[in-house]
């Protein structure tokens, strides 16, 4: 037997002599044993399967009965053939089974869904993972769906939102070209609940051996859900913040959102904004689709939400509170709505789930935003809440911060406004004109200003200065200058006088006050013209126009004021002649634009030249326009022009 | 040497003198660029102050506002503080602003100070 194992091949023993037995007995006691049960005839044929002896199998005939012969051995040799394979098959299969239980063990384990497709497209395997991916309770369920009817139980689109078919799917590509597709990235939308994933889905093939190609497909499903929200909400909110940060125009930035939101976070995007009558105003209403807009406008025209509404925008502004319907029934639809049209209007949004943010500002709440989702099968989820709420809240912050700003340069501008006087005093004799424009940003008052009033009884005053600075400080200086020059003209006070009063006035306050430069004019209308008395103080000198263009400067400089003590200011007389012009400016006029392109004290007199023919309105347009013009429209400094020209008129009798 | 948008600042020390040399416009973005330059030189109270102002091209109402103070300060503890003439620009608005004598001049940083 031994022999049999080792060569693999069968031994035909038809008569054995007790020599024999004695030759392979295995001691005396087995040679007796074998002699008294009369050993006779043996077979013994080696058990040989897929080319492996697994043993042998040995058949003996005891006593008197007929010796095997090669009848028998072949027979024999058929029956151990059959026995080998058998027993062969049942240890492969045990094998088999026992490697299958492993790798289902290990596929079990792994979080990636896995799926082993065939060439008919069945899928043959799956792990749980699949099964939980694809929205069955086991694996088996999984193997036992019918081809094609997994793939229907989704919305595939890719990561620009075009939706994809089975055949664009890695598997069935590469079942059917046999080449390796690349990996694909696929946003899953689940038909049933809305709910999204998304997935990178990679196909490796397992060869046919029978035949050239592909026999199955393996599936790699990776659910990157989380990472591709968290790049998802920062790019968008980094694009938001792009918008809300490019414009103090809300309305247009809001509208802008809503464009944004759609379709990339939900099919409908309103934006509603609670006004300072407490009146909510809806600002933006986007939808991809233009006539489904129609039935926003619809909506926003018949049922505007009011504040005290239970439910809705309205609570979500009132509470501050976040809201999210994420199923909404029908009979929670006609309960809201306020009468059948409502509802039919509702109705036909179609609404599948709603996430209402508030705006936060600083102050509270200061209106809603609304996403919703309709027909795009995608559900808002409590996944989504975190992006809504950020945009909330940074939408809510650009809202406060662009009304805050407008209240700003709406007081800036009042202030501004009662620095300056609303109107000019009518002068004998002279027309008076003034222009004055602040440079910079709408919230900042500007430190230049002008005034025209009644001196005496026969003279009117000009002033016309500059307070280094801007903003409210410079506005304090501006209105404590032209009200103490009225207060020291009303005592009595001739110009150089009013001035020191004025420069007094300015060191009580307090240390590092801002400077402030001053040009009067006292204007004294005589028979043919009028009389000037100029004083300055740290103020360009008033040109003086003549009828031919010539310009000349009066005055002498004097020291500007609130800083070195004492002054030195000087009295000038000077005549204007009917047609002839004066001209007072700030230093904004000259040094608008930059050093080397601005218009200069010499650009300032060619202008006074060749608007010699203008009107008075008119020569102070053209200065104002060419000292914008100059500075690109972008002022660095504010600009006030105080003009007086004498003209023929009834004479007045003096005195 | 600090660098401002469009003003520069050179700072140099001499036995009797630190001379800042200002290059570029002096306007009211640059002024409190100077302003710090000033106060940061102002840590020796003895030290004369010397701004040279020849390659200023630009000064306008807040940039003199800043030399006056520092004037003043100087003036406050017995320090000194003085002025190259700078251009044309420069001296006609101290001109105007009536300080071009209150304050005192030197042809050249370096000059003598008397």
């Amino acid at each position: 037997m031994a022999r049999v194992i080792r060569e693999g091949e069968p031994v035909l023993l038809e008569e054995m002599s007790s020599e024999l037995l004695q030759s392979f007995a295995q001691g005396s006691v087995h040679a007796q044993f074998m002699i008294e049960h009369e050993y006779r005839s043996a077979i013994v044929a080696p058990l040989i399967a897929r080319g492996r002896t697994l043993g042998a199998l040995s058949a003996l005939r005891l006593g008197a009965g007929k010796a095997y012969g090669e009848e028998e051995l072949e027979l024999f040799c058929e029956l151990a053939l059959r026995a080998a394979l058998a027993i062969d098959n049942a240890r492969l299969y045990s094998d088999l089974r026992r490697v299958e239980q492993r790798l289902e063990a290990v596929l079990a384990s792994v979080a990636e869904a896995i799926t082993v497709i065939d060439g008919e497209g069945r899928t043959i395997f799956a792990n749980q993972a699949a099964a939980d991916l694809l929205g069955y309770a086991t694996p088996a369920e999984v193997t036992s769906a019918p081809p094609g009817s997994i793939m229907s139980r989704f919305l595939v689109l890719d990561e620009h939102g075009r939706e994809l078919d089975l055949e664009q799917m890695p598997a069935r590509r590469l079942l059917a070209s046999g080449e390796q597709p690349e990996p694909l990235l696929v946003r899953n939308i689940v038909r049933a609940t809305g709910e999204e994933r998304w997935l990178i889905v990679r196909s490796a093939p397992i060869a046919d051996p029978e035949a050239e190609g592909v026999r199955y497909a393996v599936n790699v499903f990776e659910d990157i859900t989380d990472v591709k929200r968290a790049q998802l909400t920062e790019s968008f909110m980094a694009e938001a913040s792009r918008v809300l940060a490019s414009s103090m125009d809300y309305d247009d930035t809001l509208q802008r959102i809503a464009r944004l939101a759609v379709p990339r976070i939900a099919d409908w995007c309103v934006v509603d904004l609670l006004d300072e009558q407490g009146q909510i105003r809806r600002v933006a209403v986007h939808h991809s689709d233009p006539r489904k807009l129609e039935l926003a406008r619809a909506l926003d025209s018949g049922y505007r939400p009011r504040l005290d509404e239970p439910l809705g925008v309205p609570e979500v502004i009132r509470s501050g509170e976040t809201r999210i319907y994420t199923d909404i029934p029908a009979q929670a639809l006609a309960a809201y709505a306020q009468d059948s049209e409502h509802l039919r209007l509702l109705s036909e949004i179609g609404a599948t789930s709603v996430v209402i943010v508030p705006m936060i500002g600083a102050t509270g709440a200061v209106g809603a935003i609304t996403l919703v989702s309709a027909e795009s099968l995608r559900r808002l989820t409590s996944a989504d809440l975190g992006l809504a709420e950020r945009l909330g809240r940074r939408a809510g912050t650009a809202v406060e911060n662009a009304r805050l700003y407008t209240e700003r340069s709406r007081i800036a501008h009042t202030l501004q406004q009662a620095l300056l006087p609303s109107s000019l005093p009518q002068v004998p004799m002279a027309e008076v004109q003034a222009r004055y424009r602040a440079a910079g940003e709408l919230n900042e008052v500007g430190g230049d200003f002008y005034d025209v009033f009644e001196h005496d009884e026969d003279s009117w005053m000009l002033v016309i200065g500059d307070v280094c600075g801007k903003g409210p400080r410079a506005a304090g200086v501006t209105a404590l200058a032209r009200h103490t020059l009225r207060a020291a003209s009303m005592s009595g006070q001739g110009p150089a006088e009013m001035l020191q009063t004025l420069h007094l006035a300015l060191l009580r306050q307090p240390p590092d006050a801002d400077l402030c430069t001053v040009c009067l004019v006292q204007a004294q209308p005589a028979r043919e013209g009028l009389r000037l008395v100029v004083a300055l103080a740290g103020h360009p000198p008033p040109l003086l126009i003549g009828v031919d263009g010539e310009t000349v400067a009066l005055g002498k400089p004097g020291t500007l004021l609130g800083v070195l003590d004492p002054i030195h200011i000087t009295e000038r007389r000077a005549e204007l002649h009917v047609g002839e012009t004066l001209l007072l400016y700030t230093d904004g006029v000259p040094e608008a634009g930059h050093a080397q392109e601005g218009l200069g004290e010499e650009g300032l007199r060619e202008l006074c030249r060749a608007g010699r023919t203008l009107s008075l309105e008119g020569l102070l347009e053209l200065i104002e326009w060419t000292a914008l013009e100059r500075a690109r429209g972008s002022l660095r400094d504010d600009l006030a022009l105080l003009a007086l020209r004498a003209r023929a008129g009834a004479k007045i009798e003096i005195g | 040497m600090s660098v401002g948008e469009h003003l520069r600042i050179e700072v140099r020390r001499d036995r009797d003198r630190t001379v800042l040399a200002l290059h570029g416009e002096l306007d009211l973005l640059a002024a409190p660029q100077l302003q710090r330059e000033i106060e940061r030189c102002e840590g020796n109270p003895a030290d004369t102050l010397v701004l040279d102002l020849d390659d200023v091209r630009f000064i306008d109402s807040a940039g003199l506002r800043v030399i006056l103070a520092a004037h003043q300060r100087a003036g406050e503890r017995g320090g000194r503080m003085a002025l190259t003439p700078g251009p044309e620009q420069v001296q006609r608005l101290l001109s105007i602003a009536g300080v071009g004598d209150r304050l005192q001049t030197i042809a050249s940083p370096d000059a003598l100070l008397v």
